[in-house]
């Protein structure tokens, strides 16, 4: 494209204006920051970024996704939150969480904390939205959450059954700024759960019409919201002034919600908006030089794994034929090739970020090495007629790298490989539920809190194979006793100790075999700066300021 | 006239009854459980499950389903998603940004359709001529995503960071009033133009032979007069045709072009309800756009009347 002299008179002009009239609204960031002299940052500014539309209401109970807990983390201040760096849990708006025996927790809350309509956080707002929370009759996405503390079954009988309580048993106050959780058997890691979105307190005005709260959500955050939510649009947020914790620097923050990456993606290069933590593919070649050392690139919770209905399929019953299928894997090329750098190849069974994760702690069997995995796979007998199916939900993006695998496989074991696609996440779960596939099949798991049991008990403990993630029907009686000893254990260090044992069974049965971590990768422009993504994927927008 | 438009209108109702079953029985047969597609890539509580199940009547059969939504449909209410919003609030929310998009995307393409096709028709065989042909052939046979990648990278991105001209947003934004509408607008535009321009060339050089335009042209009446009164007034007739098929399809077919620039209407809203199993919007929306098509269909029908006064209904 070329310009005559005039036009870019013209631009240079246009450039200027901008420039003038940048400080008032939304996407001034770069503008912004030609002016500022360098060095600290300062208070005040508004920034928008990224968002999709968030599946639910904003009511923290109810919200199982990503892009909504991120609204959520800016609106809400939980008894703990996590370091980012290192994901351990610290105290927010409680003042203390003790315990003697891992079973009853003390939990004291700090002074002055508010919901933005003024009325008081105390004992109180937490209990009544945990007993909301877990009671099924509001049919919340994290009711599950609830189901270690005394009395939730009465709130959770079940299908087809009315529930015979309203209160938790185990939830009782002591006074405005005490209370007490009752476990139904210990849990060390009870204290890391409390920074989840379903253990974030509600105001009284929630009860009296949950749908409206949904679209006009009272917290007790850094932000509170600026005007409704405006679906497939945007969500603006504005700093709370009343917030005792570590108040937000930026005056406000307008989620701007997005179908398409792409789009997000010509935003922030336009500085339309001025962070995302969600890039798409086409950007991951060119993202590094466009935007240097504002390119975040960082391993997040999310695992991958090949999965094998142990349970329902003999065939795949020796831990030595699994462990020769994942040497055979070259993950390092799967993760560069067909990710391009987008995942991380996989060496525990827990994610990097989380703490507790030792780096290469799957040893040998996450180690390429075709002529041994041949060797082995002779060994333990092979699987009958070399024959292997591997199923994949055909709605997320998993059919390359699940025949790069398959041909992997083909070509080091010699297997036979063929692949079902089914059209949705839900139906691999269906039909592995009722046992009526019994292939190997594409698995994945994000955490819900950081935390190294995370990772074990949801995916692989028996009484997943019910209610959890243990679609193998993976049963090993070490690994049971080895998560109860953790689960009573008087401290964290104690606990996570006891857990990486745990991990070990794992890691020598092999009961699924991690591919791959997931990667975040998000980038931010010249304007801001502080721009920090936890573990979770969410940006601490408190913490964001001007640069 | 007038007992014509009754007859059309008592005739569309049919038309929408037959339209909702046969949606809805579409996206019935969808795999997938909408309650899963709430919880994303884990797998919902059973529990939480059983409940919402429950609430929306979805362990019925089929046509227990649909009686349901069609009683709810005869007390005027079209039902909630699965989130609990209602759907007459979702559409109303909607279906603004696409009613704009679509009418300025028409008027695009009315006017630079037109005007290229009538010069295009006068000069005919000459340079301007081949090169409407050539324009018309290349925007025909790129995707509309490419054509709206690509402007939007051009106009929106590259022009605002290399020359500092902020005049086409890149994405939908409320503040920018109708500027943010012209490049999807002309992107959603693009291939109806290039036929109206098509279709207006050969519409007109087929009139300017007939013979009341050589009695006008003999009459002594001045040449812009010949081409707008007596020539372009009859060439129209197809035109207005396609125009009012198009205003249907520019409304469907906003899917593409409001995925590219974010614009939160009615394509938008489709596609994450067809993709979520959102019932009861997929098939409010759709027998929306139904609406759409009789009413338009019925718009151009009394416009040949306007055009043509041979044409009278009764």
């Amino acid at each position: 494209m070329r310009l005559t002299k005039t036009m870019r008179l013209t631009a240079t002009a246009a450039c200027a204006a901008l420039a003038i009239s940048a400080c008032s609204t939304g996407g001034d960031g770069k503008k912004a920051s030609d002016q500022a002299s360098g060095g600290s940052g300062k208070t005040g500014g508004s920034i928008s970024i990224e968002s999709g539309e968030p599946q639910n209401g904003l009511v923290p109970q109810n919200t199982a996704e990503s892009e909504g807990s991120q609204v959520e983390y800016a609106l809400f201040a939980g008894l703990v939150d996590y370091d980012p760096k290192t994901s351990a849990p610290r105290l927010s708006v409680a003042e203390s969480i003790e315990t003697p025996d891992s079973k009853v927790w003390t939990i004291k809350l700090k002074d002055g904390y508010t919901f933005h309509n003024g009325e008081k956080v105390t004992a109180q707002s937490f209990v009544d939205a945990w007993n909301w929370g877990a009671d099924q009759t509001n049919a919340a996405q994290a009711l599950p959450f609830f189901d270690k503390i005394e009395g939730s079954e009465e709130l959770a009988p079940g299908k087809d059954k009315t529930p015979t309580a309203k209160q938790l048993k185990g939830l009782k106050v002591v006074d405005d700024k005490t209370f007490t959780v009752t476990l139904k058997d210990p849990f060390s890691q009870f204290k890391t759960m409390l920074g989840y979105n379903a253990f974030y307190p509600l105001p009284k005005a929630f009860f009296n019409d949950p749908k409206a709260f949904g679209d006009n959500p009272i917290g007790n955050g850094p932000f509170q919201m600026d005007g409704p939510w405006q679906h497939n649009s945007q969500i603006k947020v504005k700093r709370y002034d009343k917030f005792p914790g570590k108040k937000a620097k930026l005056d406000s923050v307008t989620f701007k919600i997005y179908d398409k990456l792409e789009t997000s993606y010509n935003d922030l290069r336009a500085d339309n908006i001025q962070i995302t933590n969600k890039l798409p593919i086409s950007a991951m070649s060119t993202v590094s030089q466009e935007f240097g050392d504002r390119y975040i690139y960082k391993p997040e919770s999310g695992v991958g794994y090949i999965g094998f209905p142990i349970a329902t399929n003999p065939a795949f019953a020796k831990p030595e034929l699994r462990k020769a299928i994942s040497m055979a894997i070259d993950r390092e090329a799967i993760t560069k090739t067909i990710f391009s750098g987008t995942r991380k190849p996989a060496d525990d069974f827990i994610s990097p970020i989380i703490p507790g994760y030792r780096q290469g702690a799957l040893g040998e069997a996450a180690k390429y090495n075709p002529a041994k995995a041949k060797e082995l796979y002779a060994q333990s007998g092979g699987l009958p007629g070399n024959k292997l199916e591997i199923g994949y939900n055909a709605d997320g993006g998993h059919k390359e790298w699940i025949e790069a695998v398959g041909n992997q496989l083909k070509n080091n074991l010699g297997l036979d490989v063929t692949f079902k696609p089914f059209e949705k996440f839900g139906k691999i779960l269906d039909a592995l539920g009722k046992k009526e596939y019994s292939g190997a099949f594409r698995m994945a798991w994000q955490m819900d809190y950081p935390s190294i049991e995370d990772y074990l008990r949801p995916i692989f403990s028996k009484i997943a194979i019910e209610n959890g993630s243990n679609y193998g029907g993976y049963v090993n009686e070490d690994f049971e006793s080895l998560l109860a000893k953790a689960d009573s254990a008087k401290t964290e260090e104690e606990g996570l100790k006891l857990y990486q044992q745990a991990d070990d069974v794992l890691i020598k049965d092999l009961p699924y075999i991690p591919v791959y971590t997931y990667m975040t990768s998000g980038a931010y422009t010249k304007g801001v700066k502080n721009v920090v993504i936890d573990s979770q994927n969410r940006i601490d927008l408190a913490g964001v300021e001007l640069a | 006239m007038g007992r014509y438009v009754v007859r059309r209108v008592i005739q569309a109702i049919p038309v929408i009854l037959g339209a909702t079953f046969l949606i809805y029985a579409l996206v019935f047969l969808l795999p997938g459980d909408p309650i899963q597609a709430l919880a994303g890539e884990k797998r919902a509580d059973p529990t939480v499950v059983a409940m919402l199940h429950d609430r929306y009547h979805l362990d019925d059969p089929f046509f227990v389903q649909y009686w349901h939504y069609l009683i709810g449909l005869f007390q005027g209410d079209f039902g909630e998603d699965y989130r609990g919003h209602a759907v007459v609030d979702v559409m109303t929310r909607a279906f603004p940004y696409t009613i704009n998009l679509a009418l300025m995307a028409l008027g695009v393409e009315m006017v630079i359709g037109v005007v290229a096709g009538v010069v295009a028709a006068l000069r005919r065989g000459r340079f301007i001529d081949n090169l409407v042909l050539i324009s018309t052939l290349m925007v025909i046979s790129i995707p509309t995503f490419v054509i709206g990648f690509v402007l939007q990278l051009l106009l929106g991105v590259k022009l605002n960071t290399d020359y500092g001209i902020d005049f086409f947003p890149v994405s939908f934004n409320e503040d920018a009033g109708f500027r943010a509408y012209l490049l999807p607008a002309y992107v959603l535009a693009s291939t109806s133009l290039a036929y109206i321009a098509r279709l207006t060339r050969t519409s007109l050089i087929e009139v300017m032979r007939a013979d009341y335009v050589r009695t006008a042209v003999a009459k002594g009446l001045s040449p812009l007069r010949v081409v707008v009164r007596h020539g372009l007034r009859n060439a129209l007739i197809p035109i207005v045709t396609f125009l009012g098929m198009d205003l249907g399809s520019l409304m469907g077919g906003a899917v593409i072009t409001e995925g590219i620039f974010n614009i939160p209407g009615i394509g938008h809203q489709l596609f994450q309800s067809v993709y979520l199993r959102e019932r009861t919007i997929v098939v409010g929306v759709v027998s929306a756009l139904v609406l759409v098509y009789l009413f338009t269909n019925l718009v151009v029908d009394l416009l040949y009347a306007v055009l043509d006064p041979r044409i009278r209904y009764e």
